[in-house]
Formats: structure tokens, C-alpha cells, sequence
């Protein structure tokens, strides 16, 4: 197969680029056109699409931050993101490790588990929770309860991108670090989790971007002073759905740690996104 | 039997996680034996508290009448689950969830191989632009489905624009009860067809190069090659990329709530849409209880259903 396409023609190099250009066109097109809007008047968002030269403006995103508060939200998200990042790592690492080198299925079946349930199921019973402890009123509580709930999303994530990596890891390292005397803990803070760095670093990643992107657990459990962008973007929805400069602005803020992700660690992502399916 | 057929099948390291570890189960004593439980306890009480106590909440609130003052009524057996399953609307939402999944699963799956087979193909650039497709898939659906709206929007929108552009007539994408649905199952085709693509791709740069050559030397052609001898290759890995669509899809919630909250008249009222409005808005937290564990079932059938067959193919082979 791979010969075969290492010798492509001229002629297959012209139709592959052409269909390179189709499948841009149908998937890149909706992002560009996101971004595109983003940076223009209303009038010409309503306008016709096939008009291109229009004047490009940051008024929709000047308007977010002086009418909306922006700086706001977006300090929640990071609340609530960094905050469910450093605990899904802090957690999930040690856990990804025993469960490589132990082979704890059970637990890891309880993880993948939590991965698939849908997050419908346990938003019911965090916001009955949230009520009671009076998390609602409480915006400290809140930001806690938030973070808690993105666990559900970043821990189960951690493990599943950081097996792979523990399993690359020879065990004869730390066999070695054993005669040297090591303890467990030794052994997993100076020889595993350097070795597991890069493993690390796509954990961080993906797992700060998966919590920011996410939308439910904050549209149910959130109180007015700690909602996080996507809701706040959803929310605009009701505002005033004539506003789409706003709207396509705010998804474009939203969108930007994705996007920088995407542009620049591609390969983790991948990695990442399938869980090992792909090397 | 099955499990070491599984792990041996080359291309396929699959998503379920106890596989890998079981593996090394056999291993006898690693230099981890002893002195794990401080490292892995904390992560399976988070587990436990986050994952395993809500859903057993969520079965006593089921089995009980939860008021909307908050007081609970106490057990009422299966009462809940009676009202749903005589309930036209619950129906109506396993047949959106399972015309939602089934055509996704099958558009995506297609259309994902065709563009995976694109994508395996060696030229100059195919990692940037391999890369780059994974746009669609990561940006927060909050946005997917903001601007698939404005592309919706019946007058200004982008895709009418382009339908009386080309001399068609103007949809009203997201307003029809005959249409929304899939216009729906667009965005979601849009947003995880390269992804397929992606895992396919890898999939096909992975296959041994004998068996097309013997095919070569038979007299094959092409078409002949992918069909009878790349795609049966291939199974391992589509079948993996189809188990984590499918795990996604039953929990699809973002796009639908957010572009038509259901609607309209319920032609888009997936199960896990109907078991949110009725849980917030219609403020009944015993039905949507039960709602919600008859969405986790489904979760369980389709996930269980996917090993299985899996499982079946890769020890056929």
C-alpha cells in the first residue's frame, strides 16, 4: 500500500491536492466562515455570503468585554478548567500507573465507564447535591462543585491518555531503581513520571481543553457569577439571537485554545483523541 | 481465548480498557507488587463518589417521587418507569436517539473511509492537512452549534443562500419537523466524519503489503483489492473507530440542546434531551431519574452489543 503511494504520479499528486482542497472546502469551511463573521458588522453577517469585501471591525469583540463583561467568564472557565485539570492529573496519574503495571482491571473498567455514561446521568443528582449544600448561593462552593463535576470528564480522560504511555515505559528501569533501594513512590517520582513526560503534557492539554469546552454540567450547576463561556454564549441565544457578530465572537474566544491545540500539537491530539487506536 | 485473540489482533488496541492490563496480569510479580493502594486510592474514591453514588442516587430517586418542593414522597416501585414506558414522547425519543445514532453511525463510517483512504495516501503536506482535520472535532460544540445556526438561519443563512445560489428552493433547516432532525445528523456527520477518517487512515497505512501484491499477481483490480482484500483487513480498525462513535453519540447532547432544545414539536428530542428538560424545566426529578437510567441501558446495550461483535469478528479471523 505505502509503496504503491510513494510512487504516486504527477497526475494522482493533482487529484489528491484537488480533494484536499474539496475536503477543506466542507470541513475547514464552517470554522473559517466562524472566524470570518467574527470580525464583521452585523449588517454584513446578514448580508449576502458571496459579498466578500466588506470592512472587518472588532467591535464584536469589544462589545463582548464592555457590555457582557467578558473577562469575567473567561476567568471562570479557567477557574473551572485549570482547577479540574490539576486535580484529574494529580489523581489520574498515580492511578494510570498501577493500573499499567498492576493490571487493575476492575478499576479500570469503572474509568472507562465513566468515560461513556452520559453526563445527563449525573448532572440530576450533583444539582440536588448542589442545593442542598447550598452551593447555588455560594459562589466558592460552587467553583468547587464545578470543578468536581468537570473530575467526571478530565480524570477518566487522564488515565486513558497516560496508559499507553506508563506501558511504553520499560520495567527494567525501574527493577533497576528497586535493587537500588527505591520505594514505590521513589521509583514513580523519579523514574516513571519523568520518563512519562510527554504523556503528561498531552494530558494537560487535552484535558484543560476538553473541561472548557464542555457545556452541560455548567449550564445546570452554574449560579450567575461562576458561568463559564459556553453557557454564557448560549445564553446570548435569548438576548438578542439578531446579534450574530456577538455570537460568532464568543464562540470564537471559546474555540481559541482548541484551535491554537490543533495548530500546534497536532500529532498528541491525534494520539490523544483515539485513545492508542492510532500510533 | 477471546481475550488473547483480541490483544493479538495487530492494528486494534482496543478502547476497553482492561485488555491491556490483563495482559500483564500474567506477568507474575512486577516490581509494583506490593505498596499501590496510596497511589490508586484517591482516583477510585474520586470514582466512586463522582460516578458510582450519583447513579445509585439516581436509582432511589427513580424508584421514589421527588416532589418539586424537595421533598420526597419515598418509594413508589416502579411507578416511574410505568409512566415512561406508556409515554408516546418516550418513545418518540428512543426512535430520535436511535434514528439520530444509526444514521450518523452509518454516513460517518462511509464517508469516513473514503476520506481515510485520502488521507492514507503519501504526499507532500498529508500530515499538516491530516492534522488540521481534527479542527471540526475539538472545537467546543458550543460553537459548532452556534455557527452551524447562523449558517442554518432560514433567510440570511449561509446554506440557503447557497441552495437559491444553485436555483433550489430555501429549507427551513432547524423550523420543520420533517427536516431538523437531519440537519441535526449534518453537523454531526460534519464534526466527527474526519475523525473516522483519521483513525481509518492510520488503519490502511498499517496493512501488510503482501496480500495486495498476491491479489496484484491473481489479476485483481483495484476496486476487487480494497473490496476483498483491504477491507476485511481493515475491520480491526473501523470496528474501533465505530465503538468510540457509538459511545459518543448516545451521550450527543450539546449540538441538539443548544440548536433546537428538541424541538420542534419533539422531532428532535433525543433521550438525553428529554431527560435533561425533564429533570430542569418540566421539574420532575423521579420521571427524569428514570429517563435517565433507560439512556444508560441503551449506553450498556449498544457498548456491549459493539464488543460482542467485535469480539465475533476478530476470533473469526
Amino acid at each position: 500500500m505505502t509503496a504503491e503511494a510513494t510512487t504516486a504520479s504527477r497526475r494522482r499528486l493533482v487529484q489528491v491536492y484537488a480533494l484536499y482542497l474539496l475536503a477543506a472546502l466542507v470541513f475547514f469551511g464552517p470554522v473559517l466562515f466562524m472566524l470570518w463573521s467574527a470580525f464583521r458588522r452585523n449588517v454584513d453577517i446578514t448580508g449576502s455570503i458571496f459579498t466578500i469585501a466588506t470592512p472587518l471591525t472588532l467591535e464584536n469583540f469589544t462589545n463582548l468585554f464592555d457590555r457582557f463583561v467578558f473577562y469575567y467568564y473567561i476567568r471562570n472557565s479557567f477557574i473551572v478548567a485549570g482547577g479540574s485539570t490539576l486535580l484529574g492529573l494529580a489523581l489520574g496519574v498515580p492511578a494510570a500507573y498501577v493500573i499499567v503495571r498492576r493490571g487493575a482491571a476492575s478499576i479500570g473498567f469503572l474509568m472507562l465507564l465513566a468515560r461513556m455514561a452520559p453526563g445527563v446521568l449525573f448532572v440530576l443528582p450533583l444539582f440536588i447535591l448542589s442545593v442542598q449544600v447550598g452551593a447555588p448561593s455560594n459562589n466558592g462552593l460552587n467553583f468547587a462543585l464545578l470543578i468536581a463535576a468537570h473530575l467526571i470528564i478530565t480524570l477518566p480522560l487522564c488515565i486513558w491518555l497516560l496508559v499507553p504511555f506508563f506501558e511504553d515505559i520499560p520495567l527494567s528501569l525501574e527493577e533497576a531503581a528497586m535493587l537500588d533501594g527505591c520505594t514505590v513512590w521513589q521509583r514513580f517520582r523519579h523514574v516513571v513520571v519523568p520518563l512519562a513526560l510527554p504523556g503528561l503534557s498531552v494530558a494537560v492539554t487535552l484535558s484543560f481543553v476538553f473541561s472548557w469546552n464542555y457545556f452541560l454540567f455548567a449550564l445546570a450547576l452554574a449560579n450567575a457569577d461562576t458561568l463559564p463561556l459556553p453557557v454564557i454564549a448560549f445564553n446570548f441565544i435569548g438576548q438578542g439571537s439578531s446579534d450574530y457578530g456577538g455570537l460568532m465572537a464568543a464562540s470564537t474566544l471559546i474555540s481559541l485554545p482548541a484551535l491554537l491545540l490543533t495548530v500546534f500539537a497536532q500529532r498528541w491530539l491525534v494520539r490523544g483523541l483515539t485513545g492508542g487506536a492510532v500510533k | 481465548m477471546t481475550t488473547r485473540t483480541r490483544a493479538a489482533a495487530p492494528p486494534a488496541a482496543p478502547p476497553p480498557a482492561p485488555s491491556p492490563s490483563r495482559r500483564r496480569r500474567g506477568d507474575g510479580a512486577t516490581p509494583v507488587a506490593r505498596g499501590v493502594w496510596p497511589l490508586l486510592a484517591p482516583a477510585m474514591a474520586v470514582t466512586v463518589a463522582l460516578v458510582v453514588l450519583p447513579v445509585l442516587y439516581t436509582v432511589w430517586l427513580s424508584l421514589s417521587d421527588r416532589r418539586r418542593d424537595g421533598t420526597n414522597a419515598g418509594f413508589v416501585g416502579l411507578d416511574n418507569f410505568a409512566r415512561m414506558v406508556q409515554s408516546p414522547e418516550f418513545w418518540n425519543s428512543v426512535r430520535v436517539t436511535l434514528v439520530l445514532f444509526v444514521v450518523c453511525l452509518l454516513v460517518e463510517t462511509v464517508l469516513g473511509i473514503a476520506l481515510g483512504y485520502l488521507l492514507s495516501i503519501d504526499v507532500p503536506g498529508r500530515k499538516v492537512f491530516q492534522g488540521l482535520m481534527l479542527i471540526p472535532a475539538i472545537t467546543a460544540s458550543v460553537a459548532v452549534a452556534l455557527v452551524w445556526m447562523l449558517i442554518y438561519d432560514p433567510t440570511l443563512g449561509a446554506a440557503n443562500q447557497i441552495l437559491t445560489a444553485v436555483g433550489l428552493d430555501p429549507v427551513v433547516w432547524l423550523g420543520d419537523p420533517d427536516i431538523a432532525l437531519w440537519s441535526i445528523a449534518i453537523v454531526d456527520v460534519w464534526q466527527w466524519t474526519p475523525f473516522m477518517a483519521l483513525i481509518i487512515a492510520a488503519g490502511i497505512r498499517s496493512l501488510p503489503a503482501e496480500p495486495f501484491e498476491a491479489a496484484s499477481i491473481d489479476g485483481a483490480s483495484g476496486w476487487r483489492k480494497a473490496r476483498h482484500v483491504g477491507l476485511p483487513l481493515l475491520m480491526p480498525v473501523i470496528s474501533v473507530a465505530m465503538l468510540l462513535r457509538t459511545v459518543d453519540l448516545v451521550r450527543f447532547f450539546d449540538t441538539v440542546y443548544i440548536m433546537t432544545q428538541g424541538g420542534p414539536v419533539d422531532a428532535t428530542n433525543t433521550l438525553n434531551v428529554y431527560g435533561y428538560r425533564a429533570a430542569f424545566i418540566d421539574q420532575e426529578a423521579s420521571y427524569a431519574a428514570a429517563l435517565q437510567l433507560s439512556l444508560l441501558l441503551l449506553v450498556v446495550i449498544m457498548a456491549g452489543g459493539f464488543t460482542l461483535w467485535r469480539r465475533r469478528r476478530n476470533s473469526d479471523r
